[in-house]
């Protein structure tokens, strides 16, 4: 019982126990189907961005360059279909493979000229949002598209939202890769110890290769889903969603450093940050000095995001800790003989 | 021990959870929608939405955007037709995302109505319009004619010479001076791309160009304060008129100082408060498609158009008034 407690995934289960039920109790229409279905729709981007940006922080790097991706897919795709009358299946795809090159261009910076992630990253963020705003000069943006794509956006399947089908396989195929293959084990030790996994044999520039190109590929799948949500492609799509999605997976106990962590923590960060923005924007009644709590909601979501994510981590740093003292009681009153 | 601080946790959340609700029950309820936060502009219009409110004793809620997320206009909305509200009165940023979620809210049976910004047509009922090109081309060249004594030369700097709206107002302008104004003369239009540091260049070549200039027509912004910086610098405040469309705001000075005689643009708060009217009777049936007026309380009788309601004459700010307004 204890063991549950202590670990991360246990505090964030009630962080967000704590805040359906302080949303229910203080928000309006919180917990209807209506806005169940919104909390979800509303964050699947930020939740494949999330998912895959957990291979790419375990193995030690990160990946900025995710959310101007977004927007860089979103572009090639309104083009390939408005411009080119490509059909939007087609364009879905080609937008997915330019979002895979992209990571494959970031991992290859990394691996073969060994520069820091952070820094290769960061210049692909200001590239790929760079080039997308040039193929539109600023300004233009697409929209117009066909009913039955603008579904995978708006629809529904077996009453959940289309995309949220697309999010729980790609978590699931994700979950296996990280938690069930080798693959996993040696992102895992990349993250832990890069020079050890390359004196032990490991192949590095393969495994890494393949996290940035999955984070690209997700990142040209989420632009795709985020354009049929809105009906129009734009080269601002995805603005500042990487740091939503770093955010996610830092608060599910994913160690920035690398080496530790699980998909199941990253998406209960990815939840409990879903969950508080739309949570904030159901509190419309209240007033506080006068003022009506629903015109400040939405600017105080930015603080609470960063409270959340410091106090659920020194939660769980503190209970670390006091096991780790405890423990250590334990062995000073028993000393083992020798 | 950790369950006991779990349950304690529970209990207190439980102790929150049984706080009273102040619920409006069977009200209309009105969602307003910002293009942005934080922008004076739109904290004008939304006093004027308030007024609205109270004025109808209807349920308002504004929100908008605080960051450049395209999406969030669209989650605001979708939140809002979960809500159930009646009304949705919104400024579109992105006027082809937007249309989707507007269009949802239609079909949840929910009126819609835009302002400032307009989304698709089919995607609201009525826009409400702050101003046609007749109405701001009449008004510029009207004002700098008073101001010249109807005659004298006078000259344009506009934004940029391919901008479709500057060009219909530029000519409007054209048409009204030949006609009402014989002895004024158009001698140049020159672009400034949008840029106060451009505009503050053309208008010092126009005034060396043309010493006998006695106005110049800003149509776009940025040229109010950048032409008025160079009526100043070249010491002709008061004997070069200036005249423009632009925020009092970024004026105020040249106003105060009688380098800028007149500013011109629509009231945001009468077009807050006109939305809001006119989306309240669309639930009420005081409004349908086909309506050639719209009686928007203390506004008055005003035009429709088509499917857009004509906020009426825009408003000049002078030395006098401009303090009155702070967007």
């Amino acid at each position: 019982m204890r063991n549950l407690f202590a670990r991360h995934e246990s505090v964030l289960a009630l962080v967000i126990v704590a805040e359906v039920i302080l949303f229910q109790a203080l928000g309006r229409n919180f917990l209807t189907g209506g806005n169940v279905s919104n909390i979800f729709r509303h964050s699947v981007e930020i939740g494949l961005l999330a998912l895959v940006m957990t291979p790419v922080i375990l193995s030690g790097g990160i990946d900025l360059s995710v959310g101007s991706m977004m927007g860089l897919c979103a572009v090639v795709f309104g083009i390939l279909v408005k411009s080119c009358g490509l059909d939007p299946l087609s364009a879905s795809c080609i937008a997915v493979c330019v979002g895979a090159l992209g990571g494959a261009l970031n991992a290859g910076l990394i691996h073969r000229f060994n520069m820091p992630p952070l820094i290769v990253t960061l210049g692909t963020f200001s590239l790929f949002r760079g080039l997308a705003e040039a193929l539109t000069k600023g300004s233009e943006s697409y929209s117009g598209f066909s009913e039955g794509f603008l579904a995978l956006g708006n629809s529904d399947i077996a009453g959940v939202p289309t995309q949220i089908w697309i999010l729980a396989a790609l978590g699931f195929a994700v979950w296996f890769l990280v938690h069930r293959t080798t693959f996993g084990r040696m992102l895992r030790a990349i993250g832990y110890a890069p020079e050890g996994a390359r004196y032990a044999g490991l192949p590095v520039g393969r495994t890494l290769g393949t996290a940035y190109v999955l984070a690209g590929a997700a990142a040209g799948l989420a632009a795709v889903i985020l354009v049929a949500r809105l009906g129009e492609a734009r080269a601002n799509a995805g603005t500042g969603y990487e740091l939503l999605a770093i955010t996610a997976v830092v608060l599910g106990g994913v160690s920035i450093f690398g080496g530790s962590g699980n998909i199941l923590g990253a998406a209960l960060g990815w939840l409990a940050l879903a969950i508080l923005n739309n949570g904030l924007t159901r509190i419309s009644d209240y007033e506080i000095m006068g003022e009506k709590i629903s015109s400040v909601a939405r600017e105080i979501s930015g603080m609470l995001t960063g409270i959340l994510l410091l106090t659920a981590l020194a939660i769980s740093a503190a209970t670390k800790t006091l096991a780790l003292r405890r423990a250590g009681k334990q062995t000073m009153a028993k000393p083992t003989p020798s | 021990m950790t369950i006991r601080k779990a349950l304690l946790f529970t209990a207190a959340l439980l102790a929150i959870a049984s706080c009273k609700k102040t619920e409006d029950a069977g009200k209309t309820t009105v969602g307003f929608l910002l293009k942005s936060k934080g922008n004076q502009y739109f904290v004008t219009c939304e006093n004027g939405a308030r007024a609205a409110a109270t004025e109808l004793d209807i349920d308002l809620r504004v929100d908008g955007p605080i960051n450049a997320d395209p999406a969030k206009q669209n989650e605001i909305v979708e939140n809002w037709i979960t809500d159930g509200v009646n009304v949705i009165v919104a400024a579109c940023e992105n006027k082809d995302s937007i249309s989707t979620a507007l269009r949802k809210a239609q079909e949840a049976g929910i009126k819609v109505v835009t302002y400032d910004a307009d989304a698709q047509a089919d995607a609201r009922s009525f826009f409400a319009n702050q101003a046609t090109a007749q109405g701001i081309g009449e008004k510029l060249i009207d004002t700098a004619a008073e101001l010249m004594g109807s005659e004298g030369e006078f000259a344009i700097v506009t934004g940029t010479l391919t901008s479709a709206n500057l060009n219909e107002w530029i000519a409007v302008i054209k048409a009204r001076q030949a006609e009402k104004y014989p002895n004024m003369k158009l001698v140049d239009v020159r672009p400034c791309d949008d840029q106060k540091d451009k505009a503050q260049q053309e208008a010092t070549n126009l005034l060396s160009a043309h010493p006998n200039l006695k106005a110049i027509v800003a149509v776009c912004s940025p040229a109010v304060p950048g032409s008025a910086e160079a009526v100043k610098q070249a010491g002709k405040s008061g004997a070069v008129k200036v005249v423009g469309l632009g925020l009092p705001s970024e004026n105020r000075a040249y106003v105060k100082e009688g380098v800028t005689q007149a500013v011109i643009l629509w009231n945001p708060e009468d077009l807050g408060y006109l939305a809001v009217h006119a989306g309240v009777a669309l639930t009420k049936g005081d409004l349908s498609k086909g309506a050639k007026t719209f009686k928007s309380g203390k506004l008055g009788e005003l035009k429709v158009e088509g499917d857009s309601i004509i906020l009426g004459e825009p408003v000049v700010f002078t030395k006098e008034n401009i303090d009155n307004f702070d967007f």
